[in-house]
């Protein structure tokens, strides 16, 4: 990374060389203003990251630490409970992102409509959840999603349907998470779908209009291809989003507690790490998730320029 | 290939360190009690902070200069705390540490100077230390050292709503056992109708390690070194669940949850260790006169009706400002059976030191329980509990058996036997222990 930005520092200093131009002590400026940054995030970040690769190496179940360098990795493949935990994120990953998606898009188009009123009111409350700090909302979840009292339930026995065990059990847990995050992200996705909307230019619909196009050929032809790379901006923050769930798992379902929840990458990795104490463990975990998180991002975006190339 | 990673000592520890050797001088003779000054911090959970709140009066008597401060924090909150504190190098700990004797291992084991040794703490420690039955003192030693003062223990009851089974007409003493349970439990929640339940789970393995305990069998040996979770007691303990939940007798809830609904009259019975008593008396005290407790029931008649669940010990991290004072308050409050007893009437939290168990307030009649001896029941069970290890695997295993549990009630996964079967082997690739031969 310092290489790259040093090799462009001197493209660009050559280049502006070539100009004719003495810069020689103005170079450094930018970076002068990096330095606080750069210290915080050498500490904090980058230190952080290389130890914690450092760390996936060793045993560190034993006093003092060893160097050990397959008894995480092979732990990984092994390990039922981390490919239980991978397989619920992947569940979330599959069904709850493009749903999100798909209302981010519809709800972006009614926004969008002319046709509304009070659009700004509308605007804050889709956005309005992601204000809601995280703790509090999977608080209020829980209780409304409670099996006995929760005023889903009671809304769902009004209508005649039977209650269901949202907390307990495993396949409504699910849905109760996947339900959550909805709540929370949807809208956030929606203003960022929407920003993409005004960037289209009207011309394009009056042109499609006049050639006798209806709304749902204008849709299909103008608005999506051209809304694409928004929307792959949208599904990388949300599978990067995904991969790190761990709030609602943690707090809705009570994955805190030792009781009946629904492991996530992020909650296990937690466990491992300060609960059974395996920092070695956590570690080689959460660079699995990260790399999985990078390569899943690297593929959209391939994907994106492919199609639209 | 291993080699031994360097690290540098902790300044932290060392310092702490320092100051203990600091302290060490000062413990020659008796001092008068009035020398022990400051402030400190009790970190507890829910009934256990309560009971240790009753005492500071007492000890303030006797300790005029000490501030102590008790903060509820919860009890998973204190154990998660606690390891990150550690991990840190003892920042951020308080100077009592409540924990519980099933994790315990995983602190001394890992963190070896994360909290002090009380032998080296005052020379008067060993004594009491000697005092305190064998299978409290297990899980909070190490080589020749002694982290923590035993406090607690959970000799499990069932406790029962008169009133529910009366209407139903069950007669607790005809409940002998599992079996019956099951049919009284049926009985029971047919008559009360609506969403009331006859036990509740929140899905933890607290009922498989309850039930284990009682059959004699955990998830490693008493020596910690294999694993013994599929043994026979272990499959007896799960299937006897399994039978239980398909009866419908299971409302699922966390600890508040299941608070909630004995306050709404929604829960007929409880199965826990002594120390919901003073949960159920705290959180429901309208409810005066109509509950009971009974033993366990057996899984075959005239089996063994004991069981442990939980049971804790008070620790001083090392880190501590004031470890004086912290063993002052320490021993003050589980050294002396008069404040076990304060503690007993407070929360219910059953002593272990073998004067508060005769002390005459367990023999008296509680008006809560309807004028029932409760403590003369609970105490009852003390010598017939077999001892069960936690080992610093515990959390780890804990974690691994909580998911095959689920999945097995939800009918997954086959028999109880291959469950446990395949639990020990991803236990034995967790943690790299054997598995005991059957």
């Amino acid at each position: 990374m310092v290489a790259t930005i040093s090799a462009s520092a001197t493209t660009s200093r050559q280049a502006r060389a070539r100009r004719g131009k003495p810069i020689d002590r103005q170079w450094s400026v930018p970076y002068r203003f990096l330095l606080p940054y750069l210290i915080v995030f050498s500490i904090f970040w980058f230190w952080p990251l290389i130890y914690s690769f450092l760390l996936s190496f060793q045993n560190t179940r034993v006093n003092p630490w060893t160097i050990d360098v397959a008894v995480n990795w092979r732990r990984l493949w092994v390990d039922q409970a981390f490919h239980a935990a991978l397989r619920n994120t992947l569940i979330v990953l599959v069904l709850q992102v493009p749903i999100m998606l798909a209302l981010a898009t519809a709800i972006a188009l009614a926004l969008d409509s002319p046709k509304l009123a009070a659009r700004p009111l509308f605007r804050f409350a889709f956005f309005a959840p992601i204000v809601v700090s995280d703790v509090a909302y999977s608080v209020i979840f829980r209780l409304l999603f409670n099996g006995q009292y929760g005023a889903v339930n009671q809304a769902l026995t009004a209508i005649g349907l039977p209650a269901l065990d949202w907390l307990h059990d495993p396949t409504w847990m699910m849905a109760t998470i996947i339900i959550a995050v909805t709540w929370r992200w949807t809208g956030y996705n929606a203003i960022i779908i929407l920003a993409g909307l005004q960037t289209i230019p009207k011309d394009l619909y009056e042109a499609a209009a006049i050639d006798g196009a209806g709304a749902w050929r204008r849709f299909r032809h103008i608005t999506l291809p051209l809304l694409k790379p928004v929307i792959v901006f949208a599904l990388v923050l949300s599978v990067i989003g995904t991969m790190q769930l761990f709030t609602e798992p943690w707090l809705i379902t009570d994955a805190q507690s030792s009781g009946v929840s629904i492991e996530m990458l992020g909650t296990y990795l937690f466990k491992q790490g300060f609960r059974n104490l395996n920092f070695g463990y956590a570690s080689a975990i959460a660079y699995t998730i990260a790399a999985m998180a990078a390569a899943m991002a690297a593929f959209n975006l391939l994907l994106s320029r492919r199609s639209s190339s | 290939m291993k080699t031994t990673i360097e690290r540098r000592p902790r300044a932290g520890w060392s310092l702490a360190a320092a100051l203990l050797a600091g302290s060490m001088l000062f413990s020659g003779a008796a001092r008068a009690a009035d020398d022990v000054s400051g402030d400190i911090t009790v970190w507890s959970w829910n009934v256990a902070a309560a009971a240790l709140q009753a005492v500071v009066p007492a000890f303030n008597k006797e300790y005029p200069n000490v501030k102590v401060t008790v903060q509820d924090l919860g009890n998973q909150p204190v154990y998660d705390r606690g390891l990150a504190g550690c991990a840190a190098g003892g920042t951020d700990m308080p100077d009592v540490y409540s924990v519980e004797n099933g994790e315990a291992e995983v602190f001394w084991n890992r963190f070896p100077e994360c909290f002090s040794d009380l032998k080296t703490m005052s020379p008067d420690e060993g004594a009491l230390l000697a005092k305190f039955p064998a299978f409290k003192l297990t899980e909070l030693t190490v080589g020749d050292k002694v982290y923590a003062l035993p406090w607690d223990s959970g000799p499990a009851v069932v406790f029962y709503r008169r009133d529910l089974y009366e209407a139903a007409g069950v007669d607790p003493t005809t409940i002998a056992t599992w079996d019956d349970f099951i049919e009284a439990g049926k009985k029971v929640i047919a008559k009360a109708g609506g969403n009331t339940k006859f036990v509740s789970t929140n899905g933890d393995t607290s009922w498989f390690r309850m039930l284990a305990n009682q059959a004699g069998c955990a998830y490693f040996d008493e020596k910690g070194e294999s694993i013994t979770i599929g043994q026979p007691g272990c499959v007896q303990a799960l299937e006897t669940i399994k039978k239980i939940n398909d009866a419908g007798l299971f409302m699922s809830g966390n600890w508040d949850e299941t608070l909630t609904a004995i306050k709404a009259n929604a829960l007929a019975s409880a199965v826990y260790g002594g120390w919901y008593e003073g949960s159920i008396r705290g959180n429901a005290p309208d409810q005066s006169g109509k509950w009971g407790v009974f033993k366990l029931p057996a899984f075959e008649k005239g089996g063994n009706q004991t069981a442990n669940i939980g049971g804790s010990a008070l620790a001083i991290p090392a880190s501590s400002k004031n470890p004086k004072a912290a063993l002052a308050f320490v021993n003050f409050a589980n050294g002396r059976p008069d404040s076990q007893i304060t503690q007993l009437k407070a929360s219910g939290l059953v002593p272990t030191l073998p004067e508060a168990v005769n002390d005459p307030f367990v023999k008296e009649e509680q008006p809560y329980w309807g004028g029932q001896k409760v403590w003369e029941v609970v105490l009852g069970t003390l010598p017939d509990i077999k001892p069960s290890r936690g080992t610093q695997y515990f959390a780890e295993a804990d974690s691994l058996v909580s998911a095959a549990y689920v999945n097995f009630l939800k009918g997954e996964g086959g028999s109880a036997q291959a469950v446990l079967d395949e639990a020990a082997n991803q236990i034995a690739s967790a943690t790299g222990l054997p598995i005991a031969a059957k």
